[in-house]
């Protein structure tokens, strides 16, 4: 039976309701800060609620889409942001006590965008620290946990954010990714995360993390609702760091559900050599597989440089340039850093120039073969991650040695997206990772949106269940 | 697999020319960091072509006046 409850709705439907004037956007921001104040408190997921704003923006919204109709598919749609994207007069602390009281007197280039479009701020999402250190229990706030079961991670960075969506806390959120930190937490919270073009969304106003590698990107149930988001806040800024000026194609009418003659490239040496999948994961992807063979897609076998090669380039790049972001405080307050964080960036002020240099070099070459591969197929398709972990203290290292299905796409700058592809026998979501070419974000949409629609798996959404009072 | 070779004795020197004064345990995590941050570099292909570019070069576009 399918979840129940106007928290549960998808961005789409409530755009469709509420122009239809069918729905209050007072009533739906209630409804979410409701169930932000009852059930949030089992997960974290937000570190600043906005409850008088959203209240205020809300109120807004109903006169005016009352008035003269809604002026987006946006207008009166409760939304939250990672704790990264800075918003005017409201706290932007990246989880960090170096950042406790930090106030910003500009919203970033996405708020901007949201607000124009008449959307509804509920507040801002627990995150790691800085977007590369955790999950952490020294820092400013707790980590966020998994909805789906609390003894596990939603995995990070985007931690809080995607668990939000999970929860039914907001229909829609903005995260950022640099590695992997939207894709991984989409897939360990069963929810649509898609990492955009590298430049396509402005990062002007997002705290960086690796100027290198960061895309900021939108969470959600569906990739429709990605779609709506993504026709808001794509788009050329001339203020915005690697901001791409490129033609914009109407993402949420490209969803057009076809995908026959798809063809369709998985990189099967990464999947079996370099990083093997668990038995229940490769169950999980053969039927994803199949469902697309299903729907008239050709599936054929690429061959990408490996994984490692993808991993060492970016480490070595991401470590300099997360130094420079912290090097003066590294040096006179490295106190006020969560152990992970520390770890992870103190070493990058060691590393020779002529290293970084080597390590942008690779980069060339190793984003010229994807694309060299990409040229010849459609999409790639591989899981995102292995269901999520406990959530435990794992030594920050892990970052250094583990290996992921995530970070190469970083490195070539293409669109990468997560979508759910099942459940476990354990209740935990299992991922779809599509990625496509450079600025054919439209088209990675469309196919994750076909197979979404082919599927059973949104009709489920985890349950939350308050302790029993003492 | 952490690389090792360097002593602490020159991992103080680079950390001090690096401008960190750092504590005996933020020391014990930069030496163990450095270990594995060493081993990515000496993975990164080398003997490059002198022509081969970084992935960061200038782009004058990007500093053109902007209409409007």
């Amino acid at each position: 039976m399918a979840p129940s409850g106007l928290h549960f709705i998808t961005l789409a439907e409530a755009a469709k309701l509420i122009a239809a004037k069918k729905l209050s956007p007072v009533e739906l921001t209630e409804t979410y800060l409701t169930r932000i104040a009852d059930y949030d408190p089992l997960l974290n997921s937000f570190v600043t609620v906005t409850a008088d704003r959203a209240r205020e923006q809300a109120r807004a919204a109903e006169a005016e889409i009352t008035a003269a109709g809604p002026r987006s598919k946006l207008h009166g749609i409760p939304y939250c942001l990672k704790d990264i994207f800075d918003t005017a007069g409201i706290r932007t602390t990246a989880h960090s006590k170096l950042l406790a009281e930090n106030v910003p007197a500009r919203d970033s280039a996405c708020g901007e965008k949201l607000t124009a479009s008449g959307a509804v701020l509920l507040g801002k999402n627990a995150t790691w620290e800085f977007a590369h250190g955790g999950p952490s229990w020294d820092i400013l706030f707790p980590p966020a946990r998994n909805p789906w079961n609390t003894d596990h991670t939603p995995a990070g960075s985007s931690s809080g954010s995607a668990a939000a969506v999970a929860a039914g806390f907001a229909p829609a959120t903005m995260g950022s990714d640099t590695g992997g930190s939207i894709r991984g937490p989409a897939a360990a919270n069963g929810v649509a995360g898609l990492k955009p073009t590298y430049g396509l969304v402005s990062r002007r106003g997002v705290i960086p993390n690796c100027f290198s590698h960061d895309h900021a990107g939108p969470l959600a149930w569906t990739c429709e609702d990605l779609a709506l988001l993504l026709d808001v806040v794509a788009g050329y800024d001339p203020a915005g760091p690697g901001s791409a000026n490129v033609p914009l194609p109407d993402y949420a009418a490209a969803l057009t559900g076809e995908v026959k003659g798809l063809v369709i490239g998985v990189p099967w040496r990464w999947l079996e050599e370099d990083l093997p999948l668990k038995p229940a994961t490769r169950a999980a992807f053969d039927a994803a597989l199949a469902v697309y063979k299903a729907l008239g897609a050709e599936i054929r076998e690429v061959s990408l440089p490996r994984i490692r090669a993808y991993e060492d380039s970016k480490r070595v790049i991401a470590m300099v340039e997360l130094f420079s972001i912290h090097a003066e405080d590294l040096r006179k307050r490295p106190h006020l850093f969560g152990a992970s964080l520390r770890y992870r960036i103190i070493a990058g002020g060691l590393i020779r120039a002529e290293d970084y240099m080597l390590a942008m070099r690779a980069r060339t070459d190793l984003a010229r073969a994807m694309q060299n591969v990409m040229s010849g197929i459609d999409v790639l398709m591989l899981p995102t991650a292995e269901p999520a972990a406990k959530l435990e203290p794992v030594h920050p290292s892990s970052l250094f040695l583990k290996s992921s299905f995530t970070t190469a796409f970083n490195v070539g700058g293409n669109p990468a997206l997560s979508i759910c592809s099942g459940y476990a026998e354990d209740g935990l979501p299992f991922s779809l990772q599509i990625v496509g070419k450079l600025f054919d974000d439209a088209h990675v949409l469309r196919v994750g949106d076909a197979y979404e629609k082919a599927t059973p798996w949104r009709e489920r959404r985890p349950a939350l269940v308050l302790p029993a009072p003492a | 697999m952490s690389d090792t070779s360097r002593t602490r004795e020159e991992i103080l020197v680079l950390a001090k020319t690096a401008g960190l004064d750092l504590p005996a345990e933020y020391f014990d995590e930069l030496v163990d960091a450095y270990g594995h941050l060493q081993t990515m570099i000496s993975r990164l292909p080398r003997n490059r072509a002198r022509s081969d570019e970084p992935a960061h070069v200038f782009h004058a576009t990007t500093f053109l006046p902007q209409e409007g």
